[in-house]
């Protein structure tokens, strides 16, 4: 289906799928290798939240709100809206106020501890790694249009199994 | 430094002194992990040193791969002398611990001395100190990991439960709430130290030489990864594997006695059920696609993580021959908290079961334990008294050889253990000639962290892939005949120069031969910047090796210590596609001349002095 919309002007979003997650952070360390050349979880754009003690794996990146209130509350006008893209963050005029960090509900916004700089994803302009490492397809880089009308029919699906399940 | 931290944290708990060192001087001859932890302890040990006497070392140490893109990267390796075996001691560990240890900017941490009370090392960064532990004394593993993680969850912790702290040496060293280094007592070492825990938190990451090179051989080593037989079966692979031995004549039930127990198959299926009942989810090491675990939480009884691996689970039902699940998996969550191997645990429990049934042991021994195979509740209890010390508890908690000796009354005869007294891991030895070499002759008592995947291990199953690696490795495909002595010495060799590479490169031996050794070669190079050949790999391996062999002919061993509990060699299978197997002292002893000149070693097992010039040792 993707494909045969090939060359349709599209936003495109991660999505992450978190039923699917192993929590082995290959997109971690492979965000970091991409943006900053190194490998270093903490330089990532996106991270997986462990929760050993229940055996839960969550990543967090950066949703690309429809209305970023990253970009609302950045007193420097760092970060602006591309139709494709998403949030950017324009470095030069950033000054680590990290009020976007704070604003952010998601937790999609943070700071690189060795540039000190405000990181957030940038969907690799078009082609994101994370998604391309990732060996349970967990995160999926997908048409943001006609995403939510396909989580509709997978709900259904879900539900027709549980019902006949049930009703065995 | 590229690939590296560069430096190595050097603890004295003895005088509350920390300092670093250069990893740069280890890193030509020894490469990482394995390789520079052994090369660290021969040094800083001193000859005939006591072990949990105060003069211990214990020695953590990642590798150049560890916690980068290249796949099934989050393995640490310890070394210490074994409290178990009083010779070389090594066990190696996933998880996310020595991805961390990087990230904060160390390669290795070498601990010695002991704190005058309970301690516990916190390293932030760049930033070590030894802390008090007063509180932490006594915890079982989850709390101690659940205190320490309090106000950051991604702080990594490695630490002992009340087993390593009451010196039992069948106390391994449990890494988060998963992973542990689990065989040869490396608990009690770090509990005879005083040292409760090491926690840490890193955020400083790994230069990397060549990034788009690392990014395109990770790429194609997952594709291997990810094309290999076991890929697949994983998910399914906490029950599927009891089935798996069975298939390939690995099972064998309580204390060697026996490769048929009437009840396994029933036992079999109370596992899938009991799998497929529990909130199930499936987990994996750093940067590894291969799953091998899970958390199940069983309501009423309670939640963990477990890995699919004849270790775990396996051994529990089949050592002890108990079938209700709900009480196997009691006893699995009791070994993970109280700190204790769970394999070696079990066998210990079977070894004394066997002893009792034959009235080695009397009732005034097993103080009103019904102490009979398939008394899940004696298990539970039993595996309680070991990690206290109480009782009969307190001899098997030596494990079982030094059990055998203590108890006398012809308990040695029953003894099953292979090189220098460490329990065997959970699969019969007796066909597997290969296997049985490995673990006679292996440094660390450990077959498994010397030849595990021997190609032997599913000729049954999967016989063209086994006749595959033994044609690739030594050059004809009857070596994966398990039951021939011929071709094994070499096999043998082969397969340990591999487990080391992938101990001292800091990744995981499942996927290390299927991703081959060119991949990981150009992984090293595109980390490191370093050119490094298949060939100088497996020199380093070998190198590695024979400084294994040295550290133990330094504690006095020699070609007799080369050997397996005398059982192996007298008693045939009785049942099975290996019925009458059994090894034969003769051949054993030739396949141990063959493995020796392969290696450069005289035939008393002790390197030659050409072999140790030529590879640069002393």
């Amino acid at each position: 289906m993707e494909n045969q919309r090939q060359g349709v002007d599209m936003a495109r979003v991660i999505t992450i799928d978190y039923d699917r997650c192993i929590g082995c952070k290959t997109c971690e360390t492979a965000c970091s290798l991409v943006h900053e050349g190194r490998i270093n979880p903490a330089e990532a754009r996106i991270n997986v939240a462990r929760y050993e003690q229940i055996g839960v794996n969550i990543p967090v990146t950066c949703h690309k709100c429809e209305d970023p209130i990253c970009m609302a509350v950045c007193p420097q006008k760092a970060i602006t809206f591309d139709p494709a893209l998403g949030t950017r963050i324009d470095h030069s005029r950033c000054i680590g106020c990290k009020l976007c960090i704070m604003a952010c509900p998601m937790g999609g916004v943070s700071l690189n501890p060795t540039s000190r700089q405000v990181i957030i994803c940038d969907l690799c302009q078009g082609t994101p790694e994370c998604v391309k490492v990732c060996p349970e397809q967990a995160l999926e880089y997908v048409d943001s249009g006609i995403w939510s009308q396909k989580k509709r029919r997978e709900a259904v699906s879900k539900l027709s199994r549980f019902l006949e399940e049930t009703i065995q | 430094m590229n690939g590296y931290a560069g430096r190595i944290l050097m603890v004295d708990l003895g005088h509350n002194h920390i300092e670093t060192i250069s990893t740069q001087e280890y890193i030509a001859p020894f490469i990482g992990g394995r390789g520079i932890g052994v090369k660290l302890l021969y040094d800083l040990m001193s000859k005939d040193g006591g072990v949990l006497e105060g003069e211990d070392v214990l020695v953590f140490m990642t590798g150049p791969l560890t916690g980068t893109l290249a796949p099934s990267s989050g393995r640490i390796d310890v070394v210490a002398k074994s409290p178990e075996t009083e010779l070389l001691g090594g066990a190696n560990a996933g998880g996310f611990f020595g991805p961390e240890l990087k990230y904060a900017g160390y390669d290795g941490i070498v601990i010695h001395g002991r704190a005058p009370s309970p301690v516990y090392l916190a390293v932030f960064e760049d930033k070590a100190e030894v802390r008090d532990a007063g509180h932490l004394w006594g915890k079982g593993v989850f709390d101690t990991v659940r205190a320490l993680r309090e106000g950051d969850q991604d702080i990594q912790v490695a630490c002992i439960g009340p087993a390593g702290e009451n010196s039992v040496n069948l106390a391994g060293i449990a890494f988060g709430l998963r992973n542990y280094a689990a065989r040869g007592g490396l608990g009690a070492v770090m509990g005879s130290m005083n040292l409760k825990a090491i926690a840490l938190r890193g955020t400083r990451g790994v230069d990397i030489a060549e990034p788009d090179r690392l990014r395109d051989t990770a790429e194609r080593m997952r594709e291997r990864i990810k094309a290999m037989p076991s890929y697949r079966e994983f998910p399914e692979w906490h029950y599927k594997l009891f089935i798996s031995l069975e298939e390939d004549g690995k099972s064998f039930f309580g204390n060697y006695e026996s490769t048929a127990w009437d009840e396994r198959f029933e036992a079999y299926e109370s596992v899938e059920r009991f799998v497929k009942h529990a909130e199930f989810r499936l987990e994996t090491c750093f940067g590894c696609p291969l799953r091998c675990w899970a958390y199940m939480n069983v309501e009423g009884i309670g939640g963990a993580n477990v890995i699919a691996c004849q270790g775990t689970l396996p051994s529990l039902v089949n050592f002890t021959k108990v079938k209700d699940l709900s009480k196997v998996w009691e006893a699995y969550l009791l070994c993970q908290d109280l700190g204790l191997d769970t394999s070696g645990t079990s066998a210990a429990i079977a070894y004394a079961m066997d002893l009792y049934s034959r009235g080695i042991l009397g009732p005034s021994d097993i103080e009103s334990l019904e102490l009979v195979y398939g008394n899940a509740d004696a298990v539970v209890e039993m595996i309680r008294r070991i990690a206290t010390r109480e009782g009969l508890g307190d001899i098997l908690a030596d494990g079982v050889r030094k059990a055998s000796q203590r108890i006398g009354k012809g308990a040695s005869e029953r003894a099953v253990y292979g090189k220098g007294g460490l329990e065997l891991w959970l699969m019969e030895v007796r066909p597997f000639k290969g296997v049985a070499l490995s673990a006679a002759v292996t440094d660390s008592g450990s077959p498994n962290r010397a030849t595990y995947g021997l190609c032997e291990f599913y000729y049954r199953t999967m016989r063209e892939h086994a006749q595959m690696a033994a044609r690739n490795l030594v050059g004809t495909e009857a070596a994966a005949i398990p039951t021939t002595y011929e071709h094994k010495p070499k096999l043998v060799a082969m397969y340990e120069d591999l487990h080391t590479l992938a101990d001292s490169l800091g990744v995981c031996s499942i996927p290390f031969m299927p991703v081959g050794l060119d991949l990981w070669a150009g992984a090293y190079s595109a980390c490191t910047g370093m050119q490094i050949s298949p060939k100088d790999l497996l020199t380093v391996a070998e190198r590695t090796r024979t400084l294994e062999r040295l550290f133990n002919i330094r504690e006095g061993t020699s070609r007799q210590d080369d050997t397996l509990a005398e059982r192996m060699f007298r008693e045939p299978l009785d049942h099975g596609p290996w019925k009458g197997e059994v090894l034969d002292r003769g051949r054993f002893e030739d396949m141990k001349d063959v493995y020796y000149s392969l290696r450069g070693w005289d035939q008393e097992g002790r390197p030659r002095q050409e072999t140790m010039e030529r590879l640069g040792l002393r």
